[in-house]
């Protein structure tokens, strides 16, 4: 029996006096019990359609239909009663930032109690009762202190997990969930899916997973939609939308996917004597944080770096990847010294830049340079891309003020844009295309290392394939010495010569990109490895997840003879091949 | 928490301090004393036995210690203007209709700036926002003079219904108190409907909707208490800004409250009633900040329960 049907959906926003079309005439079935993935880049209407079928759209939203069945009633004739009855009852949505899903001066169990009084008449009691079963059922342990804790005080994973729960407080026909995966770790990432599967098969729901991640689709769903400017693109089973898929942007993104699989072209090898771009010597950072209440207020260490030793070979790209709270974005950043250290030694070119004053410093800053996530902010939005692009230039007084700016355009045609978006301002660019802009800024000086932190984590899949190609051709053409900061390891890998795996501020492996990924020694670059979403529906696999004292409890040992090294109980990175260290005990 | 309280506390009694000192300066340093008036002249040996009389005649840093002593006892000494009085049993009769009427002011106007507020910000960008926002900018830019002057005219001198001035019978209270009202409607109503709007764009508010909860429980129960925080935190200061409102307002209606006191005791240089006028605010505006600083607090879990367990 179908329990969505929708024909013809046409959604558009009235926006400063026009009318912008974000959905163009979709339509689509779901059975009950089955599994729909919705794919698109951002801007394809993916979400927008699965907002009108609850009709969650602002005021601003005009949605159009011959028809939307919801649960057997038509969701455009609804009223807001109606409306209250369909959502959270008939279909249940999870978001995709859980630190914002959440309001945060209730508590979980309050929300999640609430959600149930307002489709069933229970007594408070029953309803908090109901909610702590559910967070159990979510895989929570402690679900009864859960219950009472604010929404910040838990992890994002655990966040997504209690919104999980309270979308199944009322037992919902269909799960739709809006990319419930892409605010979070990549490890957390397949936990999430994998729940999402266990309890849509416990509570025998169908499922809408949108998403721009091919990886999630093929772990995830039986059917796909690809979606493309607010229009399908194709249609049909996941399988053989892996295998044949018969639109061009469906091959596409298959290829954007796929680049993912193929190895980074060897540039020869290192050479030991030289003196590398970059290195790092025990840099450590420690936060002070308040502890206690208080009279008694106490200060305790938090070490978010301990002792990181790191090379950066001349003309190699080095990955540093780990999970968010790892040390990866601190230590690159203390190795620009945009945040200072708090020990350590910073060698650019052989010379420690690690003590030297703002006036030494300046010389070392323009053989610096960074490239951050976030384009929007790193953007002044008040000056046009030419005077972005010029700044450093005119900060380090290199060329005239006249030749500054065609410097500048030159390099905006350099990374692919055209010479008069030099007059433009970044609220006028794509995620994509301002990112190319902070790359010109990046290099216009011409420095010898270039720290990306997730340069490419908030693109569509389709651009970030193409930035990674850009900052790949840009690094071969000009010698760069690239640190390349990011959670994401299909990236890694197709990118990077050598992978630093941090974690807890550590690093904790470290080896050539092709090793690392084909022999993980220790047992967190495994879990990270293993949590990979499959890049085709056949490969997905169940998975078991370690804890973080799972992780402590697999420390790899290695015996004097293997090591060459004294005994001791305490971690310590040891040499197991050639440029391959791991973090291990050594034993007798 | 207590130490937050205790911390504050020790940066209220240096934050006294400071405005004291600054206060007693700038008093002093206008030119004249309390004895100039030229209406009533006197020999320059009165004049000196006066001064002596009230210490006048000592170095400014011994009048000042002397003065902060008696604060610290809560003697704030005799008003020139009176001298068979005391400063605390004049404020504290000039206090009462001051209170009264900014107070109500003040009650009656907070509430209504905050339904003002919520329905232009529920209703944004249609003409209820239009007229709200209109009418919040009128009562923020008019000059609260103006405003008593106007409704003067229109209901004491044109419709005849009300009391121009004076204080005792509670009608003539209504035109003060709406006077009063003016200033803490308009500033809530701004506040109110932009701290709305912003909780409105929040991704919670759509995951509330696509939980079934019907739109009264969204808005009265998660919006308004996301929004109420910066709104608790205006409350209180607000409440003694009336007290320079009165300034005005009183000099309009002729209420025989705090308002006329703080002209006079500038134009007559009388010292003790200046200072003791100002330490009272400054001390009222420092206790109103740590009372509304412990809302805050009490109001918003992110500080109330502390971080991560």
């Amino acid at each position: 029996m179908k329990l969505v049907e929708i024909n013809g959906l046409t959604v558009s926003f009235s926006q400063y006096g026009g009318d912008v079309a974000a959905v163009r005439g979709v339509s689509f079935h779901l059975n009950e019990g089955e599994s729909l993935g919705i794919v698109g880049e951002s801007g394809s209407g993916k979400s927008v359609t699965c907002m009108a079928l609850l009709r969650l759209l602002g005021a601003n939203a005009k949605i159009g239909a011959k028809s939307m069945i919801l649960d057997g009633v038509n969701v455009l004739d609804a009223d807001a009663e109606g409306l209250a009855q369909l959502r959270g009852r008939s279909a249940a949505m999870i978001f995709q930032d859980p630190m914002t899903a959440f309001d945060p001066v209730f508590t979980i169990g309050h929300q999640i109690a609430e959600t149930i009084r307002a489709h069933r008449k229970t007594a408070k009691r029953v309803a908090w009762a109901e909610a702590e079963q559910l967070l159990l059922r979510v895989e929570i342990k402690n679900a009864k202190d859960v219950l009472n804790y604010y929404p910040h005080q838990l992890s994002g994973g655990m966040l997504q997990r209690a919104m999980i729960a309270m979308a199944l407080s009322c037992r919902p026909k269909v799960l739709i969930a809006d990319e419930p995966t892409t605010a979070l770790d990549v490890t957390i990432q397949a936990q999430i899916l994998q729940l999402i599967k266990k309890v849509q098969a416990e509570f025998g729901m169908a499922l809408i997973m949108i998403t721009h991640d091919l990886g999630v689709i093929a772990e995830t769903v039986d059917r796909v939609l690809v979606m493309y400017g607010g229009e399908v693109m194709e249609e049909g089973w996941v399988q053989d939308i892996f295998d044949a898929p018969k639109h061009s942007y469906t091959q596409t993104l298959l290829a954007s996917l796929k680049a993912g699989a193929t190895k980074p072209d060897d540039t020869g090898e290192v050479d030991d004597t030289a003196v590398p771009a970059l290195e790092l010597r025990g840099l450590s950072k420690t936060y002070r944080v308040h502890q206690g209440q208080g009279l008694s207020r106490k200060y305790a260490d938090f070490r978010a770096v301990r002792t990181v030793d790191l090379v950066l070979p001349r003309n190699k790209i080095v990955g540093l990847v780990g999970e968010s709270g790892s040390g990866k974005t601190t230590t690159g950043m203390m190795a620009l010294r945009l945040t200072e250290p708090s020990g350590g030694q910073i060698l650019v070119d052989g010379s420690d830049i690690s003590m030297l004053e703002p006036a030494a410093l300046k010389g070392f800053r323009r053989r610096m340079q960074v490239v951050f996530q976030d384009s929007y902010s790193a953007l002044d939005p008040m000056m046009t891309l030419a005077q972005i692009v010029a700044e450093p230039l005119h900060i380090h007084g290199i060329t005239p003020g006249k030749q500054q700016t065609e410097t500048a355009l030159d390099w905006l045609e350099k990374v692919g844009l055209d010479r008069n978006f030099g007059q433009r301002y970044p609220h006028e660019l794509s995620g994509g295309q301002r990112q190319r802009v902070a790359i010109a800024r990046a290099l216009i000086l011409g420095p010898s290392v270039l720290v990306a932190d997730e340069p490419t984590s908030a693109l569509d899949v389709t651009v970030k394939a193409q930035i990674i190609g850009l900052l790949k051709q840009l690094q071969r053409e000009m010698g760069l010495s690239m640190l390349f900061i990011s959670h994401d390891l299909g990236t890694v890998r197709t990118l990077t010569d050598t992978v630093v795996v941090m974690y807890r501020g550590r690093v904790v492996e470290q080896a050539p990109t092709a090793q690392i990924f084909e022999n993980p020694q220790h047992p967190y670059t495994r879990a990270l490895l293993d949590a990979i979403p499959a890049s085709n529906p056949r490969d997905k696999r169940h998975r078991t997840f370690l804890s973080a004292a799972d992780i402590d409890a697999a420390t790899p040992r290695y015996t004097v003879i293997q090591t060459g090294m004294a005994p001791n109980a305490a971690p310590q990175l040891v040499s197991i091949a050639p440029n391959h260290l791991v973090e291990a005990v050594v034993t007798t | 928490m207590i130490a937050f309280i205790l911390r504050r506390l020790v940066s209220i009694a240096v934050t006294f301090i400071v405005v004291s000192l600054i206060i007693f300066l700038m008093m002093h340093a206008i030119p004249g004393g309390p004895f100039d008036g030229h209406d009533m002249p006197l020999s320059d040996a009165v004049r000196a036995k006066l001064m002596a009389r009230l210490g006048l005649d000592q170095p400014l840093h011994v009048q000042y210690l002397n003065y902060m002593w008696g604060v610290l006892h809560f003697d704030f000494g005799v008003p020139y203007q009176s001298p068979g009085d005391t400063i605390i049993g004049l404020l504290s009769r000039a206090w009462i209709p001051s209170l009264v009427l900014g107070g109500a002011g003040v009650l009656i106007g907070a509430p209504l700036g905050v339904l003002l507020g919520m329905a232009a910000a529920l209703n944004r960008n249609t003409w209820i926002d239009y007229l709200a926002s209109t009418f919040a900018t009128l009562g923020l830019t008019i000059p609260v003079f103006v405003i008593s002057l106007m409704l003067i005219l229109v209901f004491a001198v044109w419709l005849n219904w009300l009391p121009a001035s004076g204080w005792g019978k509670p009608e003539r209270w209504i035109l003060p108190i709406i006077a009063y009202a003016a200033i803490p409607l308009a500033t809530y109503a701004r506040y109110t409907r932009s701290a709305m709007l912003d909780t409105l764009n929040r991704p919670f508010v759509t995951v509330l909707r696509a939980k079934g909860l019907s739109e009264r429980r969204i808005i009265f129960q998660h919006v308004l208490r996301n929004s109420a925080i910066p709104l608790v935190t205006v409350f209180l200061p607000m409440f003694i800004g009336t007290a320079t409102g009165s300034i005005f307002v009183e000099a309009m209606f002729r209420v025989p409250g705090l308002g006329s006191y703080f002209v006079s005791s500038i134009e007559k240089r009388d010292y003790p009633l200046e200072m003791a006028l100002m330490l009272m605010i400054t001390m009222m505006y420092c206790l109103a900040y740590l009372f509304s600083d412990i809302v805050y607090a009490l109001l918003n879990p992110r500080i109330r329960a502390g971080g991560k367990p």
